[in-house]
């Protein structure tokens, strides 16, 4: 079976390490400026509080777990033109880090819910009621992945992975769609609204939480890939 | 040579594939008598479930209804490939010349008619069990709205159904994948049916959820255009 | 029209990493019987299911009647006939019903009429229309045979065809067996009765965990003398 890394092994390192460490010191550093920016510097908004914040990651969270599960379709659909494991690789990590993510904008969604209108949960915020939908939806990849036999597996992953990515965008604009009916006040988040200060924090922070998810996936990657390659030297010693 | 040289065409495979489907329904009559029973249970029991606090549940109509199809469908879409399975004869369908984009058309149109007979009995009876004013003029609205849905319904069953068939505990897995997708037409059917039901004539609204099916529709055609060959592709 | 029906080169099958089929090679000229034989697990079924395209082949090569698989799999189908363990008939419509979804699946021309042909050969016209639930499964197997031929193949692939087929049904086996020589048509038998094979293959190949450790004709050659040179090949 043809591999990048076996170069990589015969030396001794891991396969990987460099491109994790790097993107782990930058993920670091921008989370750092972000978290001290975002919670000390910005400007805060009159009537909102310190933890209003949240809401800078909250949006950052969402962004950048949407881009794990579009790398996650983009991974499926080269799984299945090249069959190769290494898009598997790829794609179930990349969904792995979408749901952490993904439950971690519901969670600081409803932290924001308490702070602002003082529930635990509404119904009427469509993005926080969209992403609940998208757990559930990468919530049935991981079982299907569990239910299916080895041969099948790494198949039916990318197929899901390609036809969740549909769900996504579908269930987004419906939600959307059905709020704006009941409730056509749209709440301001300040979309171009926002003063140029919020704005360049608010970019920041996507810029700290991509990082973070780019040197996660690096870290997944290698703990796959190294067990991959044992995997491959036990089949050999069988086979011999 | 003994070889037929030419590629049989696909509308008579699809015909050939339909027919057969509608066929075993005529003789076994499982799967759209199971359904219409379940959608009619499944209204009653809503009606226990919100009703004895409530004398009108006019304006849950499109709720009431779109959930009950929702589930009706999962139950219809889980009998895709029963005959397939329990009789082991997907070998044979798969090892034929047919494009495996033929045979999840064959089983979408199977979906569609089967859905089309349920909502025959749903959309009259929840007119009759829950709505106090307008109703019977809209019918013909809410019919296309479910003929939408349907095709909708049909296409991402199809394609997970196909997930499902190689799993463990398919029975549960097959509501694990679809119910989460079906969550849009939900919302657009119930919408769609809100939106025209009781006196509000509201056709902006009508119009931008039937769009949006239409749009549904699309995308899953396209994924499962994509990913259909790999379903079968051992 | 190439000379050779199936060739395949360092096909390899693997179920998760357990692999079934090892580095196998294979061919099958016009006109040639292929019987394959070995202990239980050898792989024979699997190779066979690649064979017929049902199978991706995980690495190596494969040419089906000219076409590369899996790229050409479909075009290959016109052609190959499959026999198997179950009918792959559907229980609840009749003998009729299901070969006419397979006529319409291959595209035969004039297919009532081919239909009542091969229906009338297998001997399952008087049951024709009951559902195949009630036949018994000699009849459901002759219904397979039926299936099988219905479309004429190049290629016939048989998975223990004796192991299931009644009188009548081998009979009317072993004799299409015999014509697919003169005919130009190509057969691989996977098979456990070593003795048979005399009758109806013209060479013999030999799997066992995954790889083939004989592959020689038999053509002229006594039973007893095949199953002596099987036992020493599995040993």
């Amino acid at each position: 079976m043809p591999s990048s890394t076996t170069e990589k092994t015969r030396s001794g390192r891991v396969p990987g390490a460099r491109a994790a460490l790097i993107w782990g010191v930058i993920a670091t550093v921008l989370v750092t400026v972000a978290t001290v920016g975002v919670f000390l510097v910005a400007p805060e908004d009159a009537d909102q509080g310190v933890i209003q914040r949240i809401f800078y990651f909250h949006v950052a969270i969402a962004l950048v777990s949407l881009v794990a599960f579009a790398v996650a379709c983009v991974a499926g659909i080269l799984y299945l033109r090249t069959r190769s494991a290494r898009w598997d690789d790829v794609g179930d990590a990349a969904i792995r880090l979408g749901m952490l993510f993904s439950v971690l904008v519901v969670i600081t969604g409803s932290i924001w819910a308490k702070a602002s209108w003082g529930t635990w949960w509404v119904w009427t915020d469509p993005r926080l009621v969209t992403y609940l939908i998208v757990v559930l939806i990468y919530a049935a990849y991981f079982v299907l992945r569990s239910s299916v036999d080895d041969d099948r597996r790494m198949r039916y992953a990318a197929i899901y992975a390609i036809a969740g990515f549909a769900s996504v965008p579908l269930s987004f604009y419906s939600v959307r769609v059905a709020n704006s009916f009941v409730h056509p006040v749209v709440f301001t988040r300040g979309g171009a609204a926002m003063p140029g200060s919020m704005l360049f924090w608010f970019v920041v922070s996507v810029a700290a939480m991509l990082a973070l998810f780019i040197a996660l996936l690096e870290v997944e990657l290698i703990g796959r890939r190294t067990e991959r390659a044992l995997r491959r030297v036990a089949l050999a010693l069988e086979n011999a | 040579m003994s070889t037929a040289t030419n590629h049989p065409r696909w509308t008579r495979q699809l015909g050939g594939l339909v027919r057969k489907d509608l066929r075993l329904e005529l003789r076994t009559k499982e799967t759209v008598v199971a359904m219409v029973l379940f959608a009619v249970i499944t209204l009653t029991i809503m009606q226990f479930g919100f009703g004895t606090r409530d004398d009108d549940l006019t304006r849950f109509t499109g709720g009431l209804m779109w959930v009950t199809l929702a589930f009706t469908a999962v139950l219809g879409v889980g009998r895709s490939y029963v005959a397939e399975r329990e009789q082991r004869v997907l070998d044979g369908l798969l090892v034929s010349p047919i494009p495996r984009v033929v045979l999840l058309a064959a089983k979408a149109i199977a979906i569609v008619i089967y859905m089309t007979i349920v909502e025959v009995v749903v959309i009259p009876l929840v007119g009759i069990f829950f709505v106090k004013g307008a109703y019977w003029d809209s019918i013909g609205w809410i019919a296309l709205v479910a003929l939408l849905a349907n095709v909708c319904i049909a296409l991402s069953g199809t394609l997970f159904s196909g997930l499902a068939l190689f799993t463990r505990a398919r029975d549960l897995i097959l509501p694990v994948l679809f119910l989460p997708a079906l969550v849009p037409v939900v919302i657009a059917g119930a919408g769609a049916t809100h939106a025209v039901v009781a006196g509000a004539n509201d056709m902006a609204d009508y119009r931008g959820y039937c769009l949006f099916l239409v749009g549904y529709a699309i995308l899953f055609l396209l994924v499962c255009v994509a990913t259909y060959d790999a379903v079968f592709d051992d | 029209m190439p000379d050779l029906l199936v060739s395949a080169r360092g096909v390899v099958h693997a179920y998760g990493d357990r692999r079934a089929v090892s580095h196998v090679d294979l061919d099958v000229a016009v006109g040639e019987r292929v019987a394959i034989a070995g202990p239980n697990g050898a792989g024979k079924s699997t190779l066979l299911r690649m064979v017929a395209t049902l199978l991706r082949p995980r690495a190596g090569s494969l040419t089906v009647l000219g076409e590369e698989v899996p790229k050409g799999a479909r075009r290959a189908r016109m052609g190959i006939g499959y026999l198997a363990h179950d009918p792959l008939a559907y229980l609840d419509l009749s003998p009729r019903q299901n070969l006419q979804l397979y006529a319409d699946l291959y595209g035969v021309p004039d297919a009532a009429g081919r239909i009542d042909d091969l229906l009338d050969r297998v001997d399952l016209t008087a049951r024709a229309e009951d559902p195949v639930r009630v036949l018994s499964r000699g009849m459901s197997q002759r219904l397979a045979l039926a299936r099988m031929l219905l479309h004429r193949p190049q290629l016939l692939l048989l998975d223990e065809p004796h192991a299931s087929l009644d009188a009548s049904g081998t009979a009317l086996l072993d004799a299409e067996l015999g014509a697919a020589r003169a005919d130009g048509r190509g057969a691989v038998i996977v098979t456990h009765e070593v003795e048979r094979i005399a009758q109806v293959a013209d060479r013999l190949v030999v799997m066992r965990a995954g790889r083939v450790v004989a592959d020689e004709p038999v053509a002229g050659r006594g039973p007893a003398e095949i199953r002596a040179r099987y036992e020493q090949a599995i040993a």
